[in-house]
């Protein structure tokens, strides 16, 4: 009972959601359909562009070393780290919340809060590819003083954001250590690889991995595997954290 | 789609091949890892979108127009950067939106707000970006980016 209880609590979202659909449905059916129709055009959107978004995450997290990110958008990357930032947001494609999972790697990797405010933030607003729309749809004039303003904009309330947050503000909060190797639940999509890799190990409960109780000495390559073949990085072992 | 959209596929498939001669079994962990980081995400995106198609059918944007064209420009302002704060949508919509409302005769100045924070501002995305960064870098980021969405629009208002 508690466990479906749980359930229904985690996906609380989601049951609001079809919840209105049917509320929507009893009222006014005709809107019902109009709402689902809507949706059905943002889905095309979405599938047209995240599941390359999520490749390319992966590729980059594969193949980009962690220094190159940080040389590049670390927080000593100054006004080239910029730059590159405004370009990485303003030639992407799709909503902002395709780039979520995208500065999250980058971060991981060692990029500094103010970039990647400014990739979340010219993702959304600076807008390359919509360019001709905009001056279609409002006027040169118009999108040109935009651009200025908004460009002027985000550096200032980046460069606020990076004051008042710090990297140990985002997600990282680590289970009771177990031996020295932890999964950190808030970085944790659920995605099971490490399971996969060394089930011996890890097990998956309520969606996160997390380590079993062990008491057999890991077998390092196998460890490293795991730790490496997670997408967010969030397995941690202390003893090799504390070599480095 | 778009030009861009069509570049971001090939690059990707392009470095994809290039992964693939390199190191096969990485990049299949790689492919593994993209697949893992879409199931992770792809019930909240669905609900967020769900709601989205629920919210405009509600709200539809002429409405909003029709509602903010009556009233001072002080207030239009504030009242379509709010409307704006629901929930993130993507540019491509926003923009021709934008337009309509501009057409129909809407000032600059709440145009402006309310594109920036369409985009920029999200209450509906709210958890799924709180989850991905953290209560503090969410809150943060909508917050300023609501403010300067305001500063954005006025300072137009004042040039153009």
């Amino acid at each position: 009972m508690t466990k479906i209880f749980k359930k229904l609590k985690d996906n609380i979202f989601l049951e609001i959601v079809i919840l209105g659909y049917i509320v929507m449905f009893i009222i006014k059916p005709q809107m019902g359909v109009d709402a689902i129709k809507n949706s059905g055009y943002y889905i095309k959107e979405m599938l047209l562009i995240m599941p390359v978004i999520f490749v390319l995450t992966a590729l980059l997290d594969t193949w980009v070393p962690k220094q190159t990110i940080i040389k590049y958008l670390g927080s000593e990357s100054k006004i080239k780290g910029t730059i590159l930032s405004f370009v990485l947001g303003g030639i992407s494609a799709g909503p902002i919340y395709a780039a979520f999972p995208f500065c999250v790697m980058l971060h991981k990797k060692g990029a500094s809060i103010k970039n990647i405010v400014i990739i979340l933030s010219s993702w959304a607003v600076i807008k390359v590819p919509m360019l001709l729309n905009e001056v279609k749809f409002l006027g040169v004039k118009f999108m040109v003083v935009r651009w200025v303003l908004t460009v002027i904009a985000i550096l200032v309330f980046s460069w606020i954001t990076s004051k008042i947050v710090k990297n140990e503000d985002l997600p990282q909060e680590i289970e009771e250590p177990t031996k020295g190797i932890s999964v950190n639940h808030d970085a944790c999509m659920g995605c099971s690889l490490c399971t996969k890799q060394y089930p011996e190990l890890f097990e998956m409960k309520n969606k996160k991995a997390c380590v079993k109780e062990y008491d057999f000495e890991p077998d390092e390559d196998k460890l490293q595997k795991a730790i490496d073949s997670c997408p967010v990085k969030a397995i941690i072992d202390y003893k090799v954290t504390d070599k480095k | 789609m778009d030009v861009f959209t069509i570049a971001i596929w090939a690059l990707t498939a392009g470095f994809l091949v290039f992964s693939f001669v390199k190191d096969k079994d990485k990049t299949k962990k790689t492919l593994k890892m993209a697949f893992g980081m879409g199931k992770g995400m792809l019930g909240s995106i669905l609900s967020i979108i769900f709601l989205i198609g629920l919210v405009l059918t509600i709200l539809p944007p002429q409405q909003i127009a029709v509602f903010v064209e009556k009233q001072n420009m002080f207030f239009a302002t504030v009242v379509s950067a709010a409307f704006g704060t629901i929930t993130l949508v993507p540019a491509f919509i926003a923009f021709p939106l934008v337009g309509t409302l501009v057409e129909a005769g809407v000032g600059i100045v709440p145009s402006v707000a309310f594109l920036t924070t369409l985009t920029m501002v999200g209450i509906v995305t709210f958890p799924l970006e709180r989850k991905e960064f953290g209560m503090k870098f969410a809150l943060t980021r909508n917050v300023l980016s609501f403010v300067f969405a305001l500063i954005i629009a006025l300072v137009m208002g004042v040039i153009i």
